[in-house]
């Protein structure tokens, strides 16, 4: 029997790194055939593609975590090092975002009527909605630390409720953007303001439904048993995540919903 | 940077609560917060938004051709190409103006 001298991981053989590449690929050019040909054929199979990378390759790491232990303290270590990395390369991505909207709202351009909110653009009202959102994400803040210390101190129940809760407010979250953004007065086509508005808001409503996502995997799990007092790194990785997109959402609303008024 | 009055005295207790060194305690500290400030602050704010929104005008501003606004260098890969993903007939025009008569 082969033992190994070392407390890391060597990880076995495996085809979901190719897969997701190979998704990355089909995506990208069905998105530029989808643009010039207009066919989704392309796009949908790297999707497909994609999602089964995902579910396949976490529901690996997972069992070799939670059920063959390869996730002793330095492996977790490296795991939360990661993940740390991870969110630092996202808020990178979003400060691309910003940096494009305080370059088009600091010195607005005399084709916009030299002023922010550009001519004809009717901003929302940042005491309305946008407000009720701050209050939700930040609830849900609330609740997902009532969910890490219930975890932390074996309360399944409490547990189970809490992340439940915290999962609610990810989707009434969700909700209330999808209506706001079809009720908005404005468009993406609406010059600069449109652009910066709808794809920095944009991305953040999808990191809002891929960490809705990530709590909504802990909650299976943590029905499921696979959480500890002591080990329960997923649940701390999605919680981090959860609160860098509810800080994510802070900027955006103090810079754009409301100095962007 | 100051936000509903809820959610200032909600940080105001955070930091209480992160200062207070309860290890047993904690759960149920955090249970607290949910229901007496979390939710309720959501409840207010819920509550403000709807009179707020009962509080205007319906009325979509009159469509002026502003020619940095409703741009269509390329056409959307959708429907017919000139209306955006979440295009609402009643707040949002078109580049030639509002599509029904009553917006």
């Amino acid at each position: 029997m082969t033992h190994q001298a070392h407390a890391y991981h060597m990880v076995d053989p495996s085809p979901w790194p190719l897969t997701g590449a190979v998704a990355a690929l089909l995506m990208t050019s069905g998105l530029a055939v989808w643009f010039h040909f207009h066919s989704t054929t392309l796009m949908a199979l790297g999707t497909v593609l994609l999602l089964l990378t995902m579910y396949q390759w976490w529901r690996d790491i997972i069992r070799e975590g939670t059920f063959q232990g390869h996730h002793t303290p330095p492996v977790q270590k490296g795991l939360r090092y990661g993940m740390i990395l991870f969110i630092t390369s996202e808020v990178f991505f979003f400060l691309g975002f910003f940096w494009a909207f305080y370059h088009a709202s600091l010195a607005p351009t005399p084709e916009l009527g030299g002023c922010w909110p550009p001519t004809g653009i009717t901003t929302l009202d940042p005491f309305e909605v946008p407000l009720l959102n701050t209050a939700v994400l930040l609830a849900s803040g609330v609740t997902v630390t009532w969910a890490h210390h219930s975890i932390m101190e074996g309360e399944r129940k409490q547990a189970i409720h809490s992340l439940t809760l915290t999962i609610l407010l990810g989707f009434y979250f969700t909700f209330l953007q999808g209506l706001e953004y079809y009720d908005a007065p404005f468009t993406i086509a609406d010059g600069v303001y449109g652009s910066t508005f709808f794809v920095a808001t944009g991305f953040h409503g999808l990191h809002v439904i891929i960490g809705s996502t990530f709590l909504a995997v802990c909650l299976l799990r943590q029905i499921r048993y696979h959480f500890t007092s002591e080990h329960h790194f997923g649940f701390e990785a999605a919680a981090w995540y959860w609160h860098f997109v509810d800080v994510v959402w802070l900027f955006l609303y103090i810079s754009i919903y409301w100095w962007g008024s | 940077m100051a936000l509903s009055p809820t959610a200032v005295a909600a940080r105001r207790v955070f930091a209480a609560a992160a200062h207070s060194g309860q290890e047993g305690g904690s759960v149920r500290t955090w249970k607290i917060l949910s229901f007496v400030v979390a939710m309720p602050g959501v409840a207010l704010c819920m509550a403000n938004a709807y009179l707020k929104m009962h509080a205007h005008s319906h009325d979509a501003p009159e469509f002026v051709p502003y020619a940095h606004l409703q741009l269509r260098t390329k056409r959307f890969p959708w429907g017919d190409g000139n209306h955006s993903l979440f295009h609402n007939p009643h707040t949002n025009a078109l580049p030639d103006g509002y599509e029904s008569p009553h917006h």
